[in-house]
Formats: structure tokens, C-alpha cells, sequence
């Protein structure tokens, strides 16, 4: 049986049933309708990728190690810092030791006329 | 609360990223001296020809040289000999001398190895075709120290 064929032969015994909720019961089944209505909210999606429904999302426990995963973007950018400000100087010192040793000295690079070709090459 | 932790990441990460930048402009000017008796010897051979300045150079100009001096034995001898000419020169350049030439040799590496040569031919031939290896007379023969470092 589908969902359709279910829902089909249901619906009598809910109309039967329905008709017979006093005004008091219909009253609480209304407010209680129009209260999910305003609690819905459109699905989110998790970190932009997983959807998840926006109850869930609000009311989700997370455990350590999910907790732990989600720090884990903030600890991988901390770490990529401290390497780069380690590599720095490093890096400035790798291209000062390749600027002093190619063909040109260091003096055409700050030649206005160099500078003004480069420019020109590059456009 | 995965919003919210989304939100605080992202903040975090635009804060340290400025944070950083500024903390190296920063560290530079706060980089310490290093005594010339306590530069490895191997980069004492290569930086030589700035050992009479040495001392009087600030913390971040001297990282920046022992750090061009690591690559020192594994150059060249053309190399090796180019890097002992400029040095003096390249040392007594200014902060912002030295900022513009590397901004221009990068510039010049972005391009296509044909156009660099040009590039390069023309200037040589420009200035005559002298040795370009050696020092030339350009800019203060006493390095100003007192000058604002970054890069």
C-alpha cells in the first residue's frame, strides 16, 4: 500500500473522528497549528553544505570530538599563520639571494627606465 | 549555534589576518640585533663584504641578509661572486629601495622567459655593457639606518 492508497482510507476515520472535537479541542488544535506554522524555518545549510532543518540546527547537541571539529577550521588557519611568519623570513631572504645573483644588478631594478618597460611588457 | 560558530569563524579569521599583518610590520621594527660574533660562520664568509656595517644595521635587515647568506653554498661561483659584489650595495640601499626592487624582479620573473631576456639585453645594452656584476655608484654610499623598514 502506498502513501496515497493509506492517506485515502484513512481520511474517513479522521473526518468521523473530527467531526467530533469539541470547540475547546478545535480551538487548541488551531493555536496549535498556527504555533508550528511560525516555529517553522527554512532548512539551513551547515557550514554552506549539509542541509540541516533549522530546529535542528538550533537545538543540535554536539558531542567532543564533533565540537572539536568544529574549532577545527580556527586551529588550522592559526597553524598555517604561525608557519607562514616562520617561512617569511625565510621567503624574503630566498628572493634577496636570487635578486643579488641574476644577470642584472640589483640597481636596474630600481631603474626608473627598467621599471617603465616592465610596465609596459606587463600591459 | 553551527551559524553562529560559522560567523565567529569567519571573524576570527579576518581578525587574525589583519592581526598578522600588522604584527609583522610591527615585528619587524621590534626584530632584534644579531652581534656579528654570533652570525654562523658560514654566513660570516658570505656576508663579509657588510661586516663593517654589521653591527650598526637594524634586527630585520640583518634576518633578511643572514637569510639571502643560507643560500650562499649551494650558488654558483658566478653566483657566489655576483652575490659578493652587490652586497655592499644592496645593503646600503633604503627600505624602500630595496621594497621597489623586489617588487620589480618579481615582476620581471612573471614574465615569459623570451620577454625577461629582452628585457634584461636591453638594459645592458643601455648602460653600455659594463660589468654588471660589479658595484656601481648609485643612491647614499653610507646606509641610512634611521629609515622605517618594512620590507
Amino acid at each position: 500500500m502506498n502513501e496515497k492508497e493509506f492517506a485515502s482510507r484513512l481520511k474517513p476515520f479522521l473526518d468521523r473522528a473530527a467531526d467530533q472535537v469539541g470547540e475547546v479541542q478545535a480551538t487548541k488544535l488551531r493555536s496549535a497549528r498556527l504555533r508550528a506554522l511560525d516555529a517553522y524555518r527554512e532548512p539551513v545549510r551547515l557550514f554552506g553544505l549539509v542541509p540541516v532543518a533549522a530546529g535542528t540546527a538550533h537545538t543540535i547537541h554536539y558531542g567532543v570530538v564533533q565540537r572539536a571539529l568544529l574549532w577545527l577550521p580556527i586551529a588550522a588557519l592559526l597553524a598555517t599563520l604561525a608557519i607562514q611568519s616562520m617561512n617569511d623570513v625565510d621567503d624574503l631572504g630566498d628572493l634577496d639571494a636570487q635578486l643579488l645573483t641574476q644577470e642584472l644588478p640589483p640597481d636596474a631594478f630600481i631603474d626608473q627606465d627598467f621599471r617603465s618597460w616592465l610596465g609596459k611588457s606587463h600591459s | 549555534m553551527a551559524r553562529q560558530i560559522a560567523q565567529l569563524i569567519a571573524l576570527v579569521a579576518a581578525v587574525l589576518a589583519i592581526g598578522s599583518a600588522v604584527a609583522r610590520d610591527r615585528g619587524d621594527l621590534k626584530t632584534p640585533q644579531t652581534p656579528w660574533h654570533q652570525v654562523p660562520r658560514e654566513q660570516q664568509r658570505a656576508l663579509q663584504p657588510v661586516a663593517p656595517e654589521w653591527d650598526r644595521m637594524p634586527g630585520y635587515q640583518q634576518q633578511r641578509l643572514m637569510g639571502a647568506a643560507r643560500k650562499y653554498p649551494e650558488m654558483q661561483p658566478i653566483q657566489k661572486e655576483r652575490f659578493e659584489a652587490r652586497l655592499k650595495d644592496w645593503a646600503a640601499m633604503s627600505p624602500d629601495q630595496r621594497r621597489a626592487a623586489r617588487e620589480t624582479f618579481q615582476g620581471l620573473r612573471k614574465l615569459p622567459p623570451e620577454k625577461q631576456h629582452e628585457l634584461r639585453e636591453r638594459w645592458i645594452q643601455q648602460h653600455g655593457g659594463e660589468d654588471v656584476g660589479a658595484p656601481r655608484s648609485r643612491g647614499p654610499s653610507t646606509p641610512d639606518y634611521s629609515r622605517a623598514p618594512p620590507r
